[in-house]
């Protein structure tokens, strides 16, 4: 792809342009599309729930209730399933254009505040998660493509095929069985040990919080929670990053512009990190990404192993009750965040990469 | 960073982590050992919380928590189910043929913010629980509410309930401070369902006059309590804080064995097996009071064949029971009635239908069914006691092909086949009834006509002998007789009706060693407040 350009317009770093127009115009067109996506993703959701032969007030109401009339007609009026489903879904729009997400059925609370309280959850977990993934994942994927087809290579290819081979849910609980039960190294389930109070809700990050709080102790206990269940997390995406990571480092390495940086007698380190690197991140940059919103949306298992009260399990407690307005929610935020994710991601392209910029 | 960032750097970097959970390792082994000296008490629990409103939850984990929020008129004791004592009510007179009901409350009872407890308040809470419209309602459909003076509430049914002492044990009955939840937007009056607005109040505060008080709620990860200064009752609360953790049954076995004054709720009898024997843990697995039940809808637009009585008995004798039994696993029971074997009117085990499967191959040959093949349908995504519907299933399947039955499994997500249950579809039904309050009268649903009967497409006036003795039963107020007449209905649906009751599975309570007073009761599964430690 580099072929047919000067090496000096094409060497990374060198081009120091600003941002064009186009790329404001990427900016809106993504705003637009994100608007456009959430909407559809509404319908879609609305649809499939409706399309479930179940109702959610069997779902929601006890064997008693449901056969009582009156606490039937009460449900129904409340959430307004005795509308017509253009009906229903029209005023969920409404709402959603003021910013309500409408109630969930099982707690009867806002759907939004409800994700106030689960999302930072999970994205303390993911945070970690992925920084872990990414430092360790990325190393091994550099180490492994120069030090291609020797030892370290062959046994770090075995241990990232290790890495995204194994089931979740299975490691989950050998890791609590192991540095809980076993060892007794790490505390086990939850986001806090039982004598801990959770600390005043101001970001939802129980270690920030703690730390802004200046509860020393909640906030260690805290880190020290998060260790497992994101080393668990990690461990996937450290495979999946090792192996992504070698191959894109693998496919720059022959480029001619890296040989005629070398012919210049660059130092091979500098070769590597300056030119090698930059140029493959863009490739390891989505697979970051999407592993983010993977561990964002589908933590499901980690969380109901490790009792961590994120939107995973928010997620699976609202599927199998039926509970419409907390299924969208959820579909909503699914929808944001890998809208979101995929647009960062689009945009650091450009601030690594000049040349993606300049296109 | 990236310019900084080399493969050795990276080595460093993880090598830094790892070092970074070895200290945190080292923290948290010293914050673990410090537990039992803050004196708080954990219970493990697999949430299906939804509120803290006592007039709102009906749900198990509700419960739990409801018992030691809110005192209530009547309460059972230890593990027994069949005597309401006095709690806030120094007693009860029935009179007008178990239609009335006039409770005597106690003097001295202070809520938590230090307010007398009056029958206003009684009033007030039973009110809205029916005007709510809410999951415990029907618990009093049919009964009006009075004050007969301060200290003297009188509850009237439409239909004589001798179940009504019982009812007022239940959780969902607990007594809130009228004037608190008042303030605080909650209403006793008609259109409650839509004029109340004290739930996000009750989750988080509580106002009752209960041994514990509600110091933080989320129906996904914990409820904390601590102990109530004020508390003026018989069960003092014996630790300072106690935590209830959403924890599944996997994650519960690892951390009974390993923390201490700690107990764990959820685990089956298979799970529990590790625990038989550890010195560091007592292990409780008794007969639980849920009743898992098969049926064959006796309605012939469903099913011609499941609604032939011939076959419904070729069903009733090829069971094996004993072998049910044993795989719902250790602790486990045989249910020989509907009513579970806590409960006034259980039969014994020896009236229990047994297997007999020379009868039950004349039962079919004589149905006049030839290779018959029927569907059976159970929530495939569901556990009870940690015992999974699918098993159950399996077997039922096995059992009834040595007769030349041919069962096809159709387990369904429960929020679906829950609503072919009650739509009264399903040809052959696996499904459990947990008792909404313990009293015989709450199986009375069994009959034609009724809630579960009209699900197995058992009409009112399919079995008029029945259905009369049913009504005689549901309106008895001695205990013996009530108990002889709930036994005779059992014995008769045994023999003729499209239910078949297996088992009543294993209640498994791990707790560590040092906790005293952990007793497993069949309607509130512990009271937190009588657990104590050495």
């Amino acid at each position: 792809m580099a072929r047919g350009r000067s090496l000096g317009a094409l060497i990374p770093g060198r081009s120091r342009t600003r941002p064009p127009r186009p790329f404001l115009r990427f900016l809106a067109r993504r705003f637009v599309a994100l608007l456009l996506l959430g909407l559809g993703i509404t319908l879609v959701a609305f649809l499939l729930t409706n399309l479930v032969p179940g109702d959610p007030a069997a779902a929601n109401l006890g064997q008693r209730a449901i056969e009582d009339p009156a606490a039937v007609a009460s449900f129904r009026e409340r959430y307004g399933l005795d509308k017509s489903l253009p009906e229903q879904y029209g005023i969920y729009v409404w709402r959603l254009v003021h910013g309500d997400l409408g109630e969930s059925q099982q707690a009867r609370l806002p759907v939004t505040e409800e994700l106030g309280t689960f999302i930072p959850a999970t994205a303390e977990l993911a945070l970690l998660s992925i920084l872990i993934a990414v430092v360790v994942g990325v190393g091994l994927g550099i180490l492994a493509a120069i030090r291609q087809n020797r030892l370290t290579d062959h046994v770090l290819r075995v241990v990232s095929l290790t890495g995204v081979s194994m089931p979740t849910f299975w490691l989950a609980l050998v890791a609590l069985y192991v540095f809980f039960f076993r060892l007794n190294w790490l505390p086990g389930t939850g986001r806090l040990d039982p004598q801990f109070s959770e600390p005043e809700h101001r970001t939802g990050f129980f270690t920030i919080d703690a730390l802004l709080q200046g509860e020393w102790a909640t906030a260690g206990d805290a880190a020290r929670h998060l260790v497992l269940p994101a080393l668990v997390l990690a461990l996937y995406n450290i495979g999946l990053l090792t192996r992504y990571t070698r191959a894109a480092v693998l496919e720059v390495v022959n480029n001619d512009y890296i040989r005629a940086a070398r012919a210049k007698g660059i130092s091979e380190r500098r070769v590597v990190l300056r030119h090698v690197l930059r140029a493959a991140l863009p490739s390891v940059l989505t697979v970051i990404g999407l592993a983010f919103a993977n561990v964002m949306t589908g933590a499901v298992l980690v969380e109901n192993i490790f009792a961590w009260p994120g939107i995973g399990q928010y997620a699976y407690r609202s599927a199998t009750t039926l509970d419409l307005p907390a299924i969208m929610g959820v579909s909503l935020f699914v929808a944001v965040v890998y809208i979101v994710v995929n647009f960062t991601v689009d945009v650091l392209y450009g601030v690594i990469d000049p040349r993606i910029r300049v296109s | 960073m990236l310019s900084r960032f080399t493969p050795r750097r990276a080595l460093l970097v993880a090598a830094a982590l790892v070092a970074a959970i070895a200290v945190a390792a080292a923290a948290a082994n010293s914050t673990s050992s410090e537990q039992a000296a803050t004196g708080t008490l954990v219970i493990d629990k697999s949430f299906d919380l939804k509120t803290a409103d006592p007039q709102r939850q009906f749900e198990v984990t509700g419960g739990i928590v409801a018992h030691v929020l809110y005192d209530t008129l009547l309460e059972f004791r230890g593990s027994d189910v069949t005597t309401p004592r006095p709690s806030l009510a120094t007693g009860y007179r029935a009179s007008n043929g178990a239609k009335t009901y006039t409770f005597t409350l106690r003097r001295n009872v202070r809520f938590s913010d230090g307010a007398p407890l009056r029958s206003s308040d009684v009033v007030f809470s039973f009110r809205r629980l029916i005007n709510l419209k809410g999951n415990p309602s029907f618990l009093l459909a049919g009964v009006t509410v009075s004050a007969g003076g301060p200290y003297t509430v009188i509850l009237r049914s439409r239909t004589p309930n001798p179940a009504l002492p019982a009812i007022v044990a239940n959780g969902s009955l607990g007594i809130v401070n009228s004037r608190l939840v008042r303030a605080n937007g909650g209403t006793d009056a008609v259109g409650a369902d839509k004029t109340d607005k004290a739930e996000s109040f009750l989750n988080r505060t509580s106002a009752g006059s209960g041994p514990y008080l509600l110091r933080s709620f989320n129906t996904t990860s914990r409820v904390e309590l601590t102990a109530n200064p004020r508390y003026t009752g018989r069960r003092k609360a014996k630790f300072a804080t106690v935590v209830i953790r959403n924890v599944l049954a996997p994650a519960q076995l690892l951390s009974v064995q390993r923390g201490t004054n700690e107990i764990s709720l959820d685990l089956s009898p298979d799970q529990a097996r590790p625990l038989f024997g550890n010195r560091n843990v007592n292990v409780q697995a008794i007969s639980g009071p849920n009743i898992w039940f098969l049926f064959a809808n006796s309605n012939s637009k469903i099913s011609s064949i499941t609604s032939n009585k011939r076959f419904q008995n070729a069903i009733r004798y090829q069971l094996d029971y004993a072998g049910l039994v044993r795989l719902a696993g250790r602790g486990s029971g045989r249910a020989a009635g509907v009513v579970p074997s806590q409960f006034l009117g259980a039969l014994a085990d020896a009236a229990a239908i047994k297997q007999n499967t020379t009868r039950a191959k004349a039962e079919l040959a004589a149905s006049g069914l030839t290779n018959p093949e029927i569907e059976l349908e159970f929530p495939s995504d569901f556990t009870s006691s940690g015992l999974s519907f699918g098993v159950i299933a399996q077997k039922i399947q096995a059992d009834l092909a040595k007769i030349g039955i041919k069962v096809n499994l159709a387990g369904k997500p429960i929020a679906t086949s829950l609503a072919n249950y009650r739509a009264g579809t399903e040809q052959l039904g696996l499904w459990l009834w947990g008792p909404d309050y313990p009293d015989p009268n709450d199986y009375l649903v069994f009959l034609p006509g009724q809630l579960v009967g009209l699900r197995a497409g058992w009409a009112a006036g399919s079995d008029r002998r029945l259905e009369a003795l049913g009504r005689r039963a549901g309106s008895t107020s001695n205990p013996r007789v009530r108990g002889q007449l709930f036994q005779q209905i059992q014995v008769q649906l045994n023999q003729r009706g499209p239910f078949f009751p297996l088992f009543q599975p294993g209640q498994v309570v791990a707790a560590s060693k040092n906790l005293t007073g952990v007793v497993y009761n069949a309607t509130f599964q512990i009271d937190l407040a009588t657990i104590g430690s050495r």
